[in-house]
């Protein structure tokens, strides 16, 4: 759901999201008018992927390049936004016309696999001896089922970390972050940057931004460092409530309420990230947002995610590619999915800046130097972990995120504090989430 | 309030809407209209009722069917009887939906039929540009409800929001509106009202141009003022129209959607505006749960269809057709 979660800023873009759908379509239809005529040989399947105009821009360079390759083979992209993304595939796939590769998000893959929609191309590597560890471990993990199928190849990961703004640090003579952040370092620098100048209670510079409305976005990091988790190791039960999971959650509310160095989410939910208009020094959140930083025209850093109590951690999401189990040109497919995974592929995916390649050869290659910070979220991988993925997981999100975003981020029915802390809220809604679980 | 014949611009269109439940009267069709124009109103309502019974009535049926199944949309559904039924008794977040749709219905409804009643009564005038200013009301309703979600998205914002500028300048404490689990409902209340407001108006303003002059006449002649004139011949004569309009309000607001979906759905910031539809939007298409949205949706089908049947029977009661 992390993408949604800019859905401001993408809603500001969405006259030209519409404008690049109607000419996607448009290329569809002319498409689809033009197949006739090219030799019957010619083989043409439909990719479809989430994004605005630049990654479609981005994606479609990778296609174009794949077809002065394969001139056999035609792959007509398709782009939405998140929301319809899934309501499209959804649709898709009941009326057995779901395109023929499409995107993945890794904690959603379960729910797609299990339903037996996907085409497990373990019987394609094998044939062609494909190399499954040139591309990032973290990457594949997610589409691999526990007996050995490997549904999907990854496209490219998505790590989270700290953006600074070096004018406002410039400003506050503060040295940039760097590896050396912990959380007492944050708050404390955190503070010098939030600035009331009027005195009026509502800063007009923050010391920080980050989104409260998904665990990837932050919440999940800070579980984890300070030696929490969300799930049990056997994934069949949520231990969100212990004291340490609660700690994480409770350091994320204090930065809001005790610290006063995050608004709360009312503050910036309809006009977006804070970071990205200049109101907020500091952001955590995911590499995703690159571009649109830059685009913003702001001058900013990279640093790694602030260690905590239990050490450094940061989740890493990737984005794949899964081929329909009902294509009519499942080789054509498997050709174009492990095209994306090449090292030419990947290296035009690098261009765009808004994910970390997944193949090795690129991602230790030239990725690291293609931009400034682009060495923290390599290096980040080191220190990286998955975000969970199982059946269910967008059910139990609803649930969880729910709880957490009524009670424990948002301003409470006082007007001035959340209704529940971290552990009570956890405490509340475990029972009734491994309760789901258990259902499963 | 000096009577004056109805302006062009509208053509005293109040006679379509005072023609609902003209069956139950004599009527004032002709012995000859029904028997030999039969084949007349077969080809002139078949479209309809066929348009109906594939789109609609199927549809509605083929729910009923996978409201007792355990479907993901892909794999085969599996029979469970009424067990989707009996699971949404005790499901929270869906009596939380439910309640929350009921206290907007309750608050909308009246609400929106007082206010479009007195916007057509103002706008029961004629002079030189009314059309313009009818005009102006009825823009909401064709203007889309993503474009509307943005910007009262703009006039809700907690910090810059227009509303908030505006109290701050009366020396008001701002509001955080939709962030706020308390002013959530009635903001989305605020937008619904505003934008029916134009349907419902138009009714109520044909109703109003349907009241012969001669009756106001007669009562002034009676020596009855402004409000018994309202009172006793006004509302009255216009119960067909506030009887469609409010059935219309009622369905309408049980499916309360878009505005929620835009605005204030789970995670924007809270979760305290879950309605029913969104409810069924949310376990069908994001859960794969088809059986238990179904399920759900035959509840608010059943539940609408009750209120619906009560105020139809209420009808012979209050509602006076000319």
């Amino acid at each position: 759901m992390d993408r949604s979660d800019v859905s401001a800023g993408r809603l500001r873009r969405s006259p030209r999201l519409v404008a690049a759908v109607a000419l996607g379509v448009f290329a569809l239809i002319a498409g689809a008018c033009g197949g006739a005529s090219s030799s019957p040989a010619n083989t043409t399947i439909e990719y479809s992927i989430w994004g605005d105009p630049a990654e479609l821009a981005s994606q479609q360079a990778i296609v174009d390049a794949f077809h002065a390759a394969n001139p056999d083979v035609t792959v007509k992209v398709t782009v939405s936004d998140w929301d319809s993304y899934w309501t499209k595939l959804e649709t898709g796939l009941a009326g057995g016309a779901a395109p023929d590769v499409f995107a993945m998000d890794g904690p959603l893959f379960p729910d797609y696999q299990s339903r037996d929609v996907l085409l497990d191309l373990k019987p394609y590597i094998d044939k062609d001896k494909y190399d499954l560890s040139q591309l990032a471990e973290q990457g594949v993990a997610d589409f691999t089922t526990a007996d050995g199928g490997q549904y999907g190849l990854p496209r490219d990961l998505n790590v989270v970390a700290l953006y600074y703004n070096k004018a406002m640090f410039d400003a506050a003579k503060l040295p940039y972050p760097d590896d050396t952040w912990d959380w007492a370092k944050l708050v404390e620098v955190g503070k010098k940057l939030t600035i009331d100048a009027n005195g009026d209670g509502s800063p007009e510079q923050w010391g920080l931004y980050t989104e409260t409305s998904d665990m990837e976005n932050y919440w999940l990091s800070l579980v984890w460092q300070n030696g929490g988790d969300v799930m049990a190791p056997d994934g069949k039960t949520t231990v969100v409530d212990s004291p340490q999971a609660a700690g994480g959650v409770q350091f994320l509310q204090d930065l809001i309420y005790k610290d006063k160095i995050l608004a709360d989410p009312s503050v910036f939910v309809d006009t977006g990230d804070a970071f990205e208009q200049g109101l907020a020094a500091m952001e955590v959140n995911g590499s995703w947002l690159v571009p649109t930083h830059i685009a913003a025209g702001i001058d900013f850093g990279i640093a790694p995610i602030p260690s905590g109590p239990a050490g450094r951690f940061t989740s890493v999401n990737p984005t794949g590619a899964v081929v329909y189990k009902k294509s009519k040109s499942p080789d054509a497919a498997w050709r174009f999915v492990k095209y994306l995974a090449s090292v030419e592929a990947q290296t035009k995916l690098m261009e765009l800046k808004a994910a970390l390649p997944v193949n090795k050869e690129v991602l230790n290659g030239a990725y690291a130097t293609s931009f400034d910070g682009a060495q923290v979220f390599a290096d980040s991988l080191a220190y990286a972990r998955l975000k969970p993925s199982f059946p269910g997981y967008t059910e139990f999100n609803t649930l969880l995120q729910g709880e957490l975003d009524t009670n424990v981020f948002a301003i409470g029915s006082d007007g001035k504090a959340p209704n529940k802390t971290a552990q009570q809220a956890l405490s509340d809604i475990t029972p009734k989430l491994n309760e789901f679980l258990a259902a499963r | 309030m000096s009577r004056t014949p109805a302006p062009a611009a509208l053509g005293r269109p109040g006679r379509i809407a005072l023609g609902l439940g003209r069956d139950r009267g004599a009527g004032g069709a002709s012995p000859r209209t029904i028997g030999s124009d039969r084949r007349w109103v077969a080809f002139f309502l078949g479209p309809t009722v066929i348009g109906l019974l594939l789109l609609s009535a199927a549809p509605i049926g083929a729910a009923f069917g996978i409201s007792l199944t355990d479907w993901d949309l892909l794999t085969a559904p599996k029979f469970v009887g009424l067990e989707n039924y009996t699971s949404l008794l005790s499901d929270h977040r869906f009596l939380m939906a439910l309640r929350n749709t009921t206290f907007y219905t309750l608050v909308s409804v009246p609400l929106g039929l007082v206010l479009s009643l007195g916007l057509a009564l103002a706008l029961d005038q004629s002079f030189r540009g009314i059309a313009w200013i009818r005009t102006a009301y009825f823009i909401p309703i064709v203007t889309s409800a993503t474009a509307i979600g943005l910007v009262w998205m703009w006039i809700y914002a907690p910090t810059g929001g227009l509303l908030n500028q505006f109290l701050v300048a009366l020396g008001i404490q701002p509001q955080r509106w939709i962030a706020d689990p308390f002013w959530a409902m009635p903001a989305i209340i605020a937008i619904s009202v505003w934008q029916g407001l134009g349907t419902s108006t138009i009714i109520f303003l044909a109703g109003l141009q349907g009241v012969p002059q001669e009756y106001y006449d007669a009562a002034s002649v009676d020596g009855a003022g402004r409000w018994r004139r309202f009172r006793n011949v006004t509302l009255p004569l216009i119960t067909p129209s506030l009887f469609f309009t409010g059935i219309l309000a009622l369905i309408s607001a049980f499916q309360i959607f878009d505005q929620v979906y835009v605005l204030a759905r789970p995670g924007k910031p809270t979760d305290a505006t879950i309605t029913v539809v969104y409810w069924i939007y949310e376990n069908g298409f994001n859960f794969f749960k088809m059986g238990y949205a179904s399920a759900a949706s035959w509840v608010l089908f059943g539940i609408v269809g009750v209120l619906t049947a009560i105020y139809f029977r209420s009808q012979r009661r209050w509602v006076h057709y000319q």
